[in-house]
């Protein structure tokens, strides 16, 4: 794992994610969200999508996933916040990416962003904190 | 119709939830790029393995699996999706939308938890044409440890 010493600001990292067909579904049976607006294009639809929109809680989950590979041990995440700004539909590849803006003693600050594969930012003000303790 | 002021500080839970490996692994599967359950399931190749991978997990400094962090979507969301159904909020939830998200995440969530989480609605604002519905949670695991704290707030437009 990972070291204190091994982490420097202006570290940077960058994940990507792809909507696939299903993932809206898969998310609505491990997270228990059913929200018919993620699984039925119909009501996506009715309530002004295109279709299905993912769960802005599966984008957050990776949001979190790219950090926590970051930091080597999901123990390690304390906080993470975002603004859901655009709706995130199948067929979307998010680009996660992140930067290393603090680091006093074990906790380390970081800067995050989204966009999809327009360009265009999915989340906004996405920031994360970290205890880089071991365990 | 804007949301009535009077609900500010109202209360929803306390809500019990048991957390099982399958649980946890499900959760990291359908964030991982993998696919949940037991038929036909696909490993998370993208998910940190000690959130999947009882052998990695097991010689992990954890020495188990441990949930992804938003994995406190799966348990902690209850006080907020029962604020958005509360026919006394009267919210049209074809027209809310999750704005923002906010954890404070402070003891790792494992197999075996019993965690109870309680949630209160913190804001009510009316600004024209959109409402804004926030409720904060706070999870408890079965030691009385304080888990997650997680600020949940909608957008509902009228």
């Amino acid at each position: 794992m990972k070291r204190l010493q091994d982490f420097t600001v202006g570290d940077t990292f960058e994940a990507f994610r792809e909507v696939d067909s299903y993932r809206p579904i898969y998310y609505a049976a491990a997270s228990g969200d059913f929200n018919p607006i993620h699984i039925d294009p119909q009501v996506g639809r009715a309530a002004g999508y295109s279709g299905a929109i993912l769960q802005g809680m599966c984008t957050f989950s990776w949001l979190s996933d790219a950090c926590v590979a970051y930091l080597g041990d999901p123990a390690r995440l304390r906080r993470i916040r975002a603004r859901f700004t655009k709706p995130v539909q199948v067929g979307d590849v998010i680009r996660f990416q992140g930067r290393c803006v603090a680091l006093d003693g074990p906790r380390i600050a970081l800067e995050l962003e989204a966009t999809n594969q327009r360009g265009e930012e999915v989340l906004k003000g996405a920031v994360a904190e970290g205890h880089l303790g071991e365990g | 119709m804007p949301i009535d002021r009077k609900h500010l500080g109202r209360r929803y839970g306390p809500y019990r939830f048991t957390v099982g490996p399958e649980q946890i692994r499900d959760f990291a599967s359908a964030t991982g790029g993998g696919v949940p359950g037991r038929v036909f399931s696909v490993a998370p190749e993208r998910a940190h393995p000690w959130t999947w991978d009882e052998a990695a997990a097991a010689a992990s400094p954890h020495g188990g699996l441990v949930a992804p962090p938003t994995f406190a979507a799966a348990f902690a969301i209850q006080p907020f999706a029962n604020a958005c159904a509360d026919p006394e909020l009267g919210v049209n939830v074809l027209r809310l939308v999750h704005a923002e998200q906010s954890f404070e995440l402070e003891a790792p969530v494992r197999p075996g938890d019993v965690l109870e989480t309680e949630g209160e609605i913190t804001r009510i604002q009316d600004r024209g044409s959109l409402d804004f519905l926030e409720v904060t949670t706070e999870t408890r695991n079965q030691r009385g440890e304080r888990v997650v704290r997680g600020v949940w707030t909608a957008i509902i437009r009228n």
